[in-house]
């Protein structure tokens, strides 16, 4: 049996914060126009992306925007601030691609957002987060082609670990594992229609069996309007809940970035799990 | 965060609006001569609910802003005068609830014959439109613009009114709502009152600590909107609330288009024009919205 990742006693729980952009990509590549009901996405970059930036600065933790390579296009000036306020910019498709794609179509879609993002901060993107959670090994291949250090997508695992994607010495990458079914906010906004209340509730919860245990917390949430947290309420939900990890002893947030270089430099605590 | 700077006193305008969708709702699934049984709950709207939230409305000195498609409102125009008179403010959801963007060509005439039949029914053009199911058209912000309307409220990508100049020498008002905050998307749920109520009081609270516009959006019908006695009990509870609250104004749709208008800021150009060039070569994939991420 391979050897299971364990966390030193000196963090005592490890915390990343990830907001996935989401702006008007995820219509347009539907193809549909973000126009009225559709528009929600336009409200990340105006309200959402503004306030969850000055919350966090507020709150002074790290924090990861995961942007799709159209949504940087459609507003470099605010990503750009995004990595000059201090907070990491990560990859997360080029329209928010929440399909299957070929190899053919995957590739030049990955190398095309890491350029925009790389361009327009003069600097080397370090992750990427699937849109929908799709991914294929040949999207490793690429990632680390790309010179990548972690990938935030699979959801097999409460804890990082190292997922070797084939047989070369450099064929495997951190992975940051999440969940989209409880530790984002999408699920509750989207589809149970939750009060915001007591999707602080559910994080608490959620949050108390992690320190408990497995002492690694992703959470994810959405600037947008509609399903997202971008919102006055339910950004404030998101800064009681941060507020609330906080009040934890030993509570260490990171920047996903910050956590694959930790998990980088700890290599010996992480399992290694090999996929075809 | 700051918001927008409001006219002197006012801290939290609320936005109050009436989709009518009576029996126009109904016929997007049935014929004419099956508007019985479970597709009678339009009909519930005209007879049961609205007598019931005109009380409701007087009783709180509240003017909401009504927005009628002109199939329901030839069907049925006494309600609609009715509203008007009794303050109201009386405005288009364009001619039946057929999504705008499947139109084309026949947008702008569909979309003028409807301005009309309303103007006929109340003695004034609408000044405010809603777009069946909130949906546009690649054209619609023009075209209302070019037909007289001071305002659409379809869009949910802000936080107050803002305007929109579809062309060089076309201005058009936005007063962007929210789906959180639109009574059907939790009753074609299921959900209880009880628990709309709880979303809705807790939203509101952050809008307007704040200081954002509150837009909340009810329905007429029986099933998925808010006449039903309970769910009236419920939501005079909440505005009662929310009304009590310093600062709060309850405006219609034209008041908050004044304000945006007045403003002189810079207007946003067309919103489809900068997305035009990847949606002609982007397959249509909407369905994927409906299931889960």
């Amino acid at each position: 049996m391979t050897k299971r990742t364990t966390l030193p006693g000196d963090l005592r729980c490890a915390v990343t914060l990830g907001i996935d952009f989401d702006g008007p990509s995820h219509e347009v590549g539907r193809g549909i126009a973000p126009l009225g009901v559709n528009s929600w996405g336009r409200y990340s970059a105006r309200r959402g992306i503004p306030r969850h930036m000055e919350m966090l600065t507020r709150q002074g933790v790290p924090c990861t925007f995961f942007v799709p390579g159209y949504d940087a296009e459609c507003h470099p000036d605010l990503v750009r601030e995004i990595d000059r306020a201090g907070f990491e910019v990560a990859a997360h498709g080029y329209l928010h691609e929440a399909w299957d794609l070929g190899k053919e179509e995957e590739t030049p879609l990955l190398l095309k957002t890491d350029a925009i993002l790389r361009q327009l901060l003069g600097k080397p993107i370090q992750g990427w987060r699937s849109p929908s959670g799709r991914k294929t090994s040949n999207t490793m291949h690429v990632l680390k082609s790309m010179g990548y250090r972690y990938d935030s997508s699979d959801k097999d695992y409460d804890l990082p670990y190292r997922l070797r994607f084939g047989a070369g010495k450099d064929d495997w990458i951190v992975e940051l594992p999440n969940n989209t079914f409880s530790l984002d906010d999408f699920p509750f906004y989207k589809f149970s229609h939750t009060p915001p209340s007591e999707v602080l509730a559910q994080w608490k919860s959620e949050f108390d069996a992690i320190y408990a245990s497995d002492r690694f917390m992703v959470l994810t949430v959405h600037p947008r309007s509609g399903w997202g947290s971008g919102t006055p309420a339910r950004t404030r939900v998101f800064e009681e809940m941060i507020g609330y990890m906080k009040g934890h002893a030993g509570v260490r947030f990171f920047s996903s970035g910050q956590f694959a270089s930790w998990c980088l430099e700890h290599l010996d605590n992480l399992e290694e799990l090999t996929l075809p | 965060m700051k918001s927008f700077s409001w006219p002197e006193g006012i801290r939290c305008p609320v936005f109050l609006s009436l989709n009518f969708d009576a029996e126009v709702h109904d016929l997007r699934h049935t014929t004419e001569d099956r508007l019985f049984g479970r597709f009678s709950y339009g009909r519930y709207g005209i007879r049961a609910g609205l007598p019931r939230l005109l009380e409701m409305y007087a009783r709180r000195g509240i003017a909401v802003t009504v927005f009628v498609t002109a199939s329901d409102a030839i069907r049925h125009p006494d309600s609609v005068r009715a509203l008007r008179d009794a303050g109201h403010e009386i405005a288009s959801r364009g001619a039946d609830l057929t999504p705008l963007p499947t139109l084309g060509e026949s947008e702008r005439g569909v979309l003028e014959q409807a301005r009309d039949a309303l103007a006929r029914i109340t003695g004034e053009a609408p000044k405010g439109f809603r777009a069946a199911g909130n949906e546009l058209g690649p054209h619609t912000l023009r075209l209302l613009a070019e037909l007289g309307y001071l305002y659409d409220s379809s869009f949910q990508d802000h936080d107050h009114p803002y305007v929109f100049a579809p062309t060089a020498s076309t201005k058009i008002a936005e007063i962007p709502t929210v789906h959180t905050l639109d009574d059907s998307l939790h009753y074609s749920g299921r959900h209880t009152h009880a628990r709309v109520m709880k979303v809705w009081g807790e939203e509101f609270e952050g809008l307007y600590q704040e200081g954002c516009l509150a837009p909340l959006t009810m329905h007429l019908r029986g099933d998925l909107g808010s006449t039903r006695a309970a769910r009236v009990v419920a939501m005079e509870k909440l505005l009662s609330d929310i009304g009590a609250r310093p600062g709060v104004r309850f405006l219609t749709g034209a008041q908050l288009a004044a304000i945006a208008l007045a403003c002189g800021g810079a207007p946003e150009g067309d919103p489809f024009a900068p997305h035009e060039p990847t949606l002609k070569v982007t397959p249509y994939r909407g369905d994927l919205a409906l299931k889960p991420g």
